[in-house]
Parts: structure tokens; sequence; C-alpha cells
């Protein structure tokens, strides 16, 4: 109990300052944090009134399910979502295969010109630069004339090329960190390229893979451009589905905001998990060089 | 020599989905820029016309009128721009606020991130019908308690209420990045700091700023990148209007196609709309990598 005091007579009020100190960031941060998400705060509430109690905004209310059950019954929601659902699961997954193993030969493998891969890197990463209306009008019309916007498998494709450049983009700063011996080793050890990739560099690199996943799956989820384009009434996804709410003019708020929970939670969920490796990804590559 | 044909093999999948479907339509952009092409007019043979569609856009044929061109560029900078000084700023100043380690704050940094990860469209149909609705809004609603009018921010204030709702849906990423240079600053330098008596706004302005501001510009670059393709969220709130007050130049090129059909207009413009973005891009990379030769 009795400890020596550095500064007798003036810790404890220093203590209580240090204290009052944070109390009071804590407050303006965690206000800061919640004023600025409210519109989500407020969105997520409404869903659960009833289309009467959502006329006038308030926070106050009986909350019910009546409105989301409407909205996950009504057949045209459930159809953009099985679509949306179908370019997110199967998309990511052709975009990891076809980006891991680039990234992979990008930072290890050898190319008969030695600078071929430092081209090749930074070309996928112009094509990031590249503005969806730059490619918009050819593909519109190609996919009018072959029919690519009555199928799902025409903005798979579209989706594909679109976001493999950010899977390489993400996984070059990952594989970079592994060590090249390793790889060197292996390779003397007798590993094929593949062997290699599959069995040693993947599992060492594992949460780039999944997070490099899981953010594409998030960017085409919202994607919104090329879906709105290159789709017919049968192939639309969410964003598109949640853009006919806009001529509405405050008639189904409700529903307006029960759907959109549906939309955005499951971004904002997988978004939060990939957070961490998304700022790895895209700053080293770009601070560090 | 079998081994590097083997390693090409790797890579080459991914070239190819990529090359067909970004690099194959570009330049087919760029080609159809240079004809007369109009989808309406099936009558008029498509024929090459060199610059003249790119003519159209940027003549200036009874003088002191300036043409709709140059509004819908300088909208698409005044936006862009504005959208991105509002987010270093505004994200900075969160992100400084947010460094501090009190009880929760990994909550609060994870709550401010939401936004950036809610579609375009969604966000812009809640902010429209939830908010800034004259009649059901927030915005409405608390305007009439208070005595005012509410006027349709939409269709007065367009073009503010799109760098706003830009600025709400970026700024969590900017403080993404920004916050991750801040945490990446080294503790000896904050208790330095601290030793020699450097206050709250010499240690964030003098030390801790210049310290991140690649993480700033890396921000701005990736920001621009995203900010000048975005087009949903114009399409739910104004739809480009009053007139064309909010229309950016991927609007534009979006209304030539699909209103105006006319293919050849559309190509220059979308041609014009990449030689700007990449200009910018460019420029700021440039700073980037000048900036990197400096320190080294």
């Amino acid at each position: 109990m009795n400890r020596v005091h550095p500064r007798p007579g003036w810790g404890r009020s220093a203590r209580f300052r240090k204290t009052v100190r944070i109390a009071a960031l804590s407050i303006l941060i965690y206000a800061v944090a919640i004023i600025y998400v409210s519109p989500i705060l407020y969105m997520f509430l409404s869903g659960f009134k009833t289309e009467y109690q959502a006329v006038n905004p308030g926070l106050i209310f009986t909350p019910t399910l009546e409105t989301f059950r409407k909205v996950l019954s009504d057949s045209s929601m459930y159809q953009y979502l099985r679509n949306s659902l179908f370019q997110v699961v199967i998309g990511s997954t052709i975009c990891l295969a076809l980006g891991v193993p680039a990234a992979f030969v990008l930072v290890f493998g050898k190319f008969r010109r030695k600078d071929s891969s430092d081209k090749i890197h930074a070309w996928f990463i112009t094509t990031i630069l590249l503005p969806p209306v730059a490619v918009i009008i050819p593909l519109y019309t190609w996919y009018q004339a072959f029919s690519l916007n009555k199928t799902p498998l025409g903005l798979l494709i579209a989706y594909v090329g679109f976001h493999v450049p950010i899977v390489v983009w993400m996984l070059h700063s990952f594989f970079s960190d592994v060590p090249l011996e390793i790889i060197e080793a292996s390779g003397i050890d007798g590993c094929t390229r593949f062997q290699q990739l599959v069995f040693i560099a993947m599992p060492l690199v594992r949460t780039g893979i999944i997070s490099a996943g899981l953010l594409v799956a998030v960017f085409i989820w919202n994607e919104f451009f090329l879906g709105f384009n290159l789709t017919g009434n049968n192939t639309a996804t969410l964003p598109v589905y949640m853009a006919r709410f806009r001529e509405q003019q405050g008639m189904f708020i409700a529903q307006l905001c029960a759907s959109s929970t549906v939309a955005i939670l499951p971004a904002i969920v997988v978004g939060w998990m990939t957070q961490k490796s998304l700022v790895k990804g895209l700053t080293q590559g770009a601070v560090k060089g | 020599m079998t081994k590097k044909k083997h390693d090409l093999a790797f890579v080459l999948p991914a070239i190819a989905v990529v090359g067909i479907m970004t690099q194959v339509p570009f330049i087919l952009t760029i080609i159809y820029s240079t004809l007369r092409w109009n989808l309406a007019r099936p009558d008029l043979p498509v024929k090459f016309i060199g610059f003249d569609n790119y003519l159209y856009f940027f003549r200036v044929p009874h003088f002191p009128a300036i043409p709709e061109f140059y509004a819908i560029v300088w909208q698409t900078i005044l936006i862009t721009g504005a959208t991105l000084v509002l987010c270093v700023v505004t994200g900075f100043m969160v992100s400084i606020l947010l460094d501090n380690p009190v009880p929760g704050v990994n909550i609060a940094r994870t709550l401010m991130l939401g936004p950036f990860f809610v579609m375009s469209t969604a966000s812009g149909v809640i902010w429209k019908s939830t908010i800034f609705n004259t009649t059901f809004g927030w915005y409405g609603v608390l305007f009439k308690s208070l005595g005012l009018t509410p006027v349709d921010l939409l269709s007065y204030h367009p073009v503010l209420v799109i760098v706003f709702l830009f600025w709400w849906q970026w700024m969590p990423f900017f403080v993404l990045v920004i916050l991750a240079g801040l945490q990446g600053i080294p503790v000896d330098l904050s208790d330095a700091m601290r030793i020699d008596g450097t206050n709250w706004l010499q240690s964030t302005f003098l030390v801790k700023l210049p310290l991140i501001t690649n993480h700033m510009r890396v921000a701005v670059m990736l920001g621009l990148v995203f900010v000048v393709k975005e087009f949903g969220l114009i399409l739910v709130t104004t739809a480009g209007g009053p007139g064309t007050r909010s229309y950016t130049l991927p609007y534009a090129v979006y209304m030539q196609i699909f209103n105006a059909s006319n293919v050849g207009r559309a190509g220059a413009l979308a041609t014009i709309t990449v030689i700007i973005t990449l200009l910018a891009v460019n420029l700021l990379y440039r700073s980037l990598r000048r900036r990197r030769a400096a320190e080294a």
C-alpha cells in the first residue's frame, strides 16, 4: 500500500486528469462513429417498422418482422439475390483460381526476359485504373448481339476480367513476403512450380488469399455499372434491384430499409473481416514501392 | 527452358481474360470514337470521320456561350476534387482521433468503416428517402419542426448533395489507409516527442503529417480512380439533373449510348474520360515517386 510516489502530491491529480481526458476522448470517438453511420443504423431499425410506422421518422416503435417477411418472400427480390450470390460465389472463386497462380509466378517465376514479370504486374495494375465506361460500349454491343445479357455467364466473364487484377495486386504484396529461399529449396528438392504454389506458397499466404477472395466478393456484390448495363430482366443483380427504389418518393420506406439491410449487411460483415489485409494489400505495393 | 514456358502458363489465363474484357474493348472504344455510328439512325452508314466526334464536344460555336461539354468536364473535376479534398482533410482528422488508444476504439474504427462497404445504389436511395426527402425524411421533418421550409436539396444543390454522399462513402477508406500510416509511426518517436515537450499541434502537423504523406497520396490516388467512375449514386439520387447540372463524364457517356444511341460520340466521351483520369493519376503517381526518390 505504501508505494513511493515519484511525484508526491501530484500523482493523483495527474492520473485523474488522464482519466477525464480518456473518458472525454472516448465519448467524442463513439459519438463521431455513431453519427457517421447513423443512416445505416436508422435503415437497419426502420426495416423492423411497418410501412405505416415508417412514414414518420422516429426511433421509438414496436418492432415487427412483418416487413422483412414481405421483402424476403417477394419472388423478384429473391431472384436478384440469387443472381448476386451466383456472381459473388462463382466470380470470386474464378478470380482466385486465375489470380493466385498469376501473382505467384509474377513474384517467383522466371521469364525469358528478366523484366517481363514487372511489366506484366504493372499492366495488371493499369487495368485497375481503367474506368468501366472505357469498355462499356463494345461490351454492350457484344452482349446485345450474342444475347450474353440473358445468361448469368455473360456478367460473370466481365466481373472476372475486372477483378482478377485486384487479386493479383493484393496477393503480389503477400507473396513478396514469402522468403525466396523456401521456394528455391523446394525447387531443388524436386517440387514442380505447381507443387511449390499449392503445397508451399499458398499455405503461407492463406490469410491473404482468403481476404483477397472476400474483398473481390464484396466488390462484385456491390458492383452496379456493369451489372446494370450488361444484364437483362432475369440476370440483374441486387444493386440493380436497389436502384429501382429511386423513383419511389418515400412511399415504401420500410420495404426499402428492409431490402437495403439484406443488400448491405453481408457486404459490411464480410468487409470488416478483410479490413486488415485490405490495408496491407492496398498500401504496401504503393507506399513502399 | 521448359520451366520458363511453364511459368508463363500460370499467368496466361489471367492475362487472356483481363485482356479480352478490358484491353480489347478499350481499343475498340477508341476506334468507335472515330466513326459516325448512331444506332438510332440505321439509315446512315457507319463511316470513318476522324476527330469529328471529339470536335463536336470541343467546338465552341457561339463563342460567349460555353457548350455543355465543358460544364460537364468542370462538374466532374469539381465533384471529384471536392470529394477528395474533403476526404483527405476529414479523413486525417478522424484518423488522428481514432489513433487514440481508448477502450473499445476498435469497435469505433470498425463502425466507421461501414459506409465504404455499402453498395452505392443502396446508400443513394437510403439517403434520398429517409433523410433528404422533404416530406418523410429526417431533414424535412426537422426543418419543419424548426419552422423552416425545407427546400429539395437534390434539385437545388445537386452537386453539393453528390459531393456529400461521395464523401460519406469514401471517407472511411481514407481513414483506413491514413490510420494504417499513423499506426506505423514508431513508438520511440512519440516518446521522443513527449520528452522534447512538443505540444499536440506540433506533433500532429509538424511530425505526424509529413510522415504519412505517402499514405495520403495512395489514398487520394485510389480514391480518384474509384470516385471518377462512380455512377450508381448519381443515377439513383439526382439522375444527373436537374438538366445536366450533376452530370459527370461517366454519366454523360452512359446517356450518349443508352439515350442518344450515339456510339461514336459515346466513344469519344469515354476516351476523353480515360485520358483525363490517367493524366490525373499520372500526376499523382509522379509526385509519389519524386517524394520517394527524395527520401532515398
